[in-house]
């Protein structure tokens, strides 16, 4: 075991990624330019539902370079029809039928109707404008309540209705007794709002078929290439081995570019037809519209609490807004369900659940997707302390489980062993000093100024205690393919997809590490379906726990190969052998020393080896999260309101944040200062604006969805936790949703603190200025 | 997002600009820095036939002070005018709305005339000319040169008094008395977008009296076109510079605006911060106008 300090895991090793990235090397799949490539372009529904009556492209197919004009009747000739990527996410909720390009109807603003490809984008475009389609309009389904209106024109009509799920209620402990026994019952209607991941690399595609070799090659933007494999394999036919899916860099997805979208498959049916590349790259407009939208929930509470601030249970019925196509809304209430209590004793919880069709876009994963637990959870126990007159930190301090022996758990079930609730929220008590912001807080009201302070906790499952039981849930556990090169690096191929997680410098401090080599000796293969193990890619936490823990052990196998290697070459026993610095020796006889790359060559020559052993030094390994363990942590934020204007400006954030055992500082830092950027955006910028009564969507360029800048961020102060191992090798764990799950409560609690003086109570999560001056009375409700 | 086909013309002459803006008629449009147009071409929005690119042109790019007036080149960038030590002396409420406009990289490509000529009633420059009382000078083939008031130049929803074949080619200040104080303010959600609301105000004080001589306030982000408040500044007219007389003059200037709504605000909003951001910048230019005096 090496000295502590000389080991690259725990250290802020650059990132490798970063000479290629900064200096605008990297490669995207908008850079690929193939021979013969053609460019798509899609003519999308200008209405919010409607039937379509015609389709006339026979203008379009006639135009200046265009090469293929297909309608969606006739581009599903040339598919398998099917759910495609939808059921994957459904939950087993009920999936409707429809089409790659809609046919019959279309059901949101944006729906792709018509495919052009031509021989470059800007004449596809100017063809698109040539198609006639005539719509036959029908009433705009656009919120849960008009969903739920039985005489709502069903917008999937093998559905039926526009309910697509109504859950049973669930019950976790004595709800009934809890509510008995409690002293006050505190309810609000709480709501969160539509808003989008708005990446900054859009979704984009170039499909190539080759009819000599039948084989599809794709170039994706996308979270994991075997998903996109698999989705597009299904929706042409073809056998999964027939299809390359490859990605390079990416810039940025938030949970949007998981698997192969429509647009995706209608342009790899247009290759496989024309035997030609064809690239679609979405524009800004398409994705604002169309790619996806998420976290429109709404939630009615109740809350049994005692005089002394006990939470003795919760009463919780929640509806969630999945848009007009299947994404991932039928998947997250439960999940939403079991996580509702957090690190709380919270002892009952009855919790049901609607899922409702609209004509808006599909609701897809967002970064922290079952946030509406914390942010529900979270708001809750503010309000609950100001019905109380109690501090918000005194009615958590109260509430929050503490590690005992044997664990306490959340109701819902799950093991809250290692939880450091407490510790985080103590630490970030003292940090801002709330005796003295109190103070300052009623000396600047008595001046005019609205400071708030708020606060909140979380924990995440990333993976979460396993207790034996293994993580990853249905996509199982996380594969690594690790080689010895001839050069003497290690070559580390995973299915996670980095697209800014840093997995090419993260991965190879934990392999350089567990193998004893220069981390400049580690590479890290990924996005090539051809070459990285079977994997859903990144998503879900996976990467620092699952895929961190399968590079240590995968090192460690590779490294138990080497020295088996070895002991043939020295005959010497395996346990004699020293690998250190790039090098094998025969423990005690530095003379014996062999360099990797000479072990490499030696394993591939004739006669030197048994067989079991010579070729290629490789081992594959695969970890299913160990004992895993929770990440988490509490965040403080300190906001000034002008009341004159609404304007809310962020003074101060204050993290105290758990993912167990570092891995590198900086990216972790980045993590939690990227999340925290996009919980403040979610809560004063960033909204998904449509009109209820037409039908069109209002955010759609950069002028109205407004994006948080680095303007708008204040600094993030962060004091790391490493507390409480669970597994015996492996206690990293996922930081990269934690921030954007618990900033939106973190910033609406300080906001509602700073507007006490006016009796505002925050049931909503966006607050732009007009908002704000909504709710302390200043101008009427718009 | 791309383009419908258009022709383009890249003019080194203001008089070859006239002449192919002439021949073209409606159907062309200048290209200034395109911070605005080259997005609505992209959205389709604007299907101009011919682009006439002013980019060449170097006698619009002159800023100079002759006459009490600054004289500003309708293709002098933003981000040079910000950092004019003229601009700063001469119409210090024009050099602190400059840095409201985008960001450094918007202003560098962005110009003084593009702004005004593209007429956005929640853009800056606008109210900025308004309340600055400054003259847009104008050339064509067919009228020659004119010289249009701002007040007179702002006709409506993107809609200015040039007429198609006509370019802005000179903004003129004109100069300030003693004792006159300047000031602008907006809200914005996020620093750089165009104003839910701004505000531009000059406050000019009796050097004897301490009165007010004269009060001008203009509004972006509340109807059609920027707004000045004749009224308001009639009420302080005459008045003590007194926080009450500000505070009335605004709220009652507030009354009279029926502002549109937006994603980013409603109609009440808007008239509430127009009443609100109307009071500070009279408050803030009268005390600038005492320093000044």
């Amino acid at each position: 075991m090496q000295h502590i300090a000389e080991r690259y895991t725990g250290a802020s090793v650059r990132r490798s990624e970063d000479p290629r990235i900064l200096t605008g090397s990297g490669r995207y799949v908008d850079d690929v330019r193939l021979p013969g490539m053609l460019h798509a372009a899609f003519v999308r529904s200008p209405v919010a539902h409607a039937r379509i009556t015609r389709i006339d492209v026979r203008e379009a197919a006639k135009a200046p370079g265009v090469v293929l004009v297909l309608t969606g009747e006739e581009l599903e000739r040339s598919l398998v029809p099917g759910p495609g990527i939808a059921a994957m996410f459904s939950g087993g909720a009920p999936v409707p039928a429809f089409t790659t390009l809609a046919t019959g109807k279309v059901r949101v603003v944006g729906d792709p109707v018509v495919l052009v490809v031509a021989e470059s984008r800007y004449l596809a475009e100017d063809a698109c404008e040539l198609v006639e389609v005539d719509y036959e309009e029908l009433p705009a389904v656009m919120t849960p309540q008009a969903a739920r209106d039985p005489a709502s024109p069903a917008i999937f009509e093998d559905l039926g209705s526009n309910v697509l799920v109504r859950s049973p209620v669930a019950v976790f402990g004595d709800v009934d007794g809890a509510f008995a026994r409690a002293d006050r019952i505190v309810r609000a209607d709480l709501r969160q709002h539509r808003h989008q991941n708005a990446p900054m690399e859009c979704r984009g595609v170039v499909c190539s078929f080759d009819p000599e070799s039948g084989e599809l090659t794709v170039h994706s933007a996308t979270q994991g290439v075997h998903i996109v494999r698999t989705t597009l394999s299904t929706a042409l036919g073809l056998p999964p081995e027939k299809v390359r899916v490859l990605a390079g860099d990416i810039g940025g997805s938030f949970g949007l570019k998981l698997g192969a979208y429509r647009e995706d498959v209608a342009c790899a049916a247009a290759s496989r037809q024309l035997s030609r590349p064809v690239r679609w790259m979405e524009d800004r407009l398409e994705n604002l519209t169309f790619s996806g939208q998420a976290r429109e929930e709404s939630f009615e509470v109740a809350a049994a609490v005692t005089n002394e601030g006990e939470i003795l249970g919760l009463r919780v019925k929640m509806t969630i807004d999945t848009g007009a196509y299947p994404g991932m809304g039928t998947m997250l209430p439960e999940l939403v369900k079991t996580m509702i209590p957090g690190p709380y004793k919270i002892g009952a919880l009855s919790f049901e659940w609607t899922a409702v069709v609209t004509n808006k876009a599909a609701y897809v994963a967002y970064r922290g997707p079952w946030a509406s637990e914390t942010w529900v959870r979270e708001r809750m126990v503010d309000l609950i302390a100001m019905e109380l007159g109690m501090e918000p930190i005194q009615v958590r301090l109260r509430n929050v489980a503490t590690r005992e022996t044997p664990p306490r758990r959340m109701v819902t079930g799950r093991s809250l062993a290692g939880v450091t609730a407490k510790e985080s929220l103590e630490a970030i008590a003292s940090t801002v000093d709330l005796p003295s912001f109190r103070r300052l807080q009623a000396g600047a009201r008595e001046h005019g100024r609205y400071l708030g302070l708020g606060m909140a906790t979380y924990i995440e499952p990333a993976p979460g205690p396993l207790e034996g039981k293994g993580g990853g849930g249905i996509m199982g556990p996380e594969q690594i393919r690790l080689r010895l090169a001839e050069d003497g690096t290690v070559t580390l191929f995973t299915s996670q997809m980095p697209h800014g997680q840093s997995h090419q410098t993260t991965f190879a401090q934990i392999a350089a590490d567990e193998f004893g080599v220069p981390i400049e000796q580690v590479r890290v293969v990924v996005g090539d379906s051809d070459l990285v193990p079977m994997g859903f890619g990144t998503g879900g936490s996976r990467a620092a726990t699952m895929a961190g823990g399968a590079s240590l052990h995968g090192a460690r196998a590779l490294k138990a190969r080497v020295k088996e290697i070895a002991s043939h070459l020295f005959e010497a026993g395996a346990e004699d052998i020293e690998l250190s610095g790039g090098s094998v020796a025969v423990r005690g006889v530095p003379a014996s020393a062999m360099s990797l790359a000479e072990l490499a060559r030696a394993a591939r020559s004739p006669g030197r080896l048994p067989p079991s052993l010579a070729g290629d030094v490789e081992v594959t390994a695969a970890f299913d999260g160990g004992e895993g363990g929770w990440s988490g942590g509490s965040h403080a934020a300190i906001v000034e309101v002008d009341v004159e204007t609404g304007q809310v400006r962020v003074e101060r954030y204050v993290v105290a944040e758990d993912c167990g055992i570092l891995i590198n500082p900086a990216i972790v830092e980045g993590q939690v200062r990227g999340g925290v950027a996009q919980g403040i955006g979610a809560v004063l910028l960033e909204r998904s604006v449509y009109d209820e009564e037409t039908g069109q969507y209002l955010s759609s360029t950069f002028m109205d969805y407004v994006l948080a800048t680095a303007c708008e961020i204040p600094r993030i102060e962060i004091e790391h936790l490493e507390t409480v191992p669970l597994d015996a090798d492996v206690n990293f764990r996922g930081v990269g949703e934690g921030g954007m799950i618990i900033a939106p409560p973190t910033l609406c609690n300080a906001i509602e603190d700073a507007l006490s003086p006016f009796g505002a109570r925050v049931l909503e999560q966006h607050l732009p200025p007009a908002r704000i001056l909504e709710l302390i009375g200043a101008i009427p409700a718009g | 997002m791309k383009p419908p086909p258009f022709d383009y013309s890249a003019p080194d002459t203001l008089e070859e600009a006239l002449f192919l803006l002439g021949e073209a008629g409606d159907e062309a449009r200048p290209l200034a820095g395109g911070q605005s147009l080259v997005p609505l071409l992209s959205l389709r929005l604007a299907r101009p036939s011919r682009l006439v690119d002013l980019a060449g042109i170097t006698t619009l790019t002159t800023l100079g002070a002759a006459d009490g007036h600054l004289a500003v080149g309708a293709m002098v960038r933003e981000r040079q005018a910000e950092r004019d030590e003229r601009v700063r002396r001469l119409a210090p409420v024009l050099a602190d709305a400059l840095p409201l406009i985008g960001h450094p990289a918007i202003r560098s490509r962005g110009t003084i005339g593009g702004s005004l000529s593209h007429a956005d009633p929640a853009a800056e420059l606008p109210a900025v000319a308004l309340v600055l009382e400054a003259e847009l000078v104008a050339e064509s083939r067919a009228r020659g040169r004119r010289s249009i008031p701002a007040a007179d130049f702002f006709t409506g929803y993107f809609t200015t008094a040039l007429a198609p074949d006509e370019l802005l080619t000179t903004l003129r200040v004109p100069s300030s008395a003693p004792g006159t104080g300047w000031a602008v303010d907006e809200v914005a959600r996020r620093h750089g977008d165009f104003a839910i609301v701004g505000a531009a105000a000059m406050v000019r004080l009796d050097t004897s009296t301490g009165r007010i001589d004269e009060a001008r306030v203009a509004l972006a982000g509340v109807g059609d076109t920027p707004v000045r408040l004749a009224e308001t500044e009639q009420m302080l007219a005459g008045a003590e510079p007194a926080d009450e007389a500000f505070a009335d003059a605004a709220e009652d200037a507030a009354t009279r605006l029926s502002p549109a709504a937006d994603v980013h605000g409603s109609a009440a909003y808007r008239r509430h911060v127009a009443g609100v951001l109307a009071r500070r910048t009279l408050k803030l230019a009268a005390q600038r106008a005492r320093e000044a005096a």
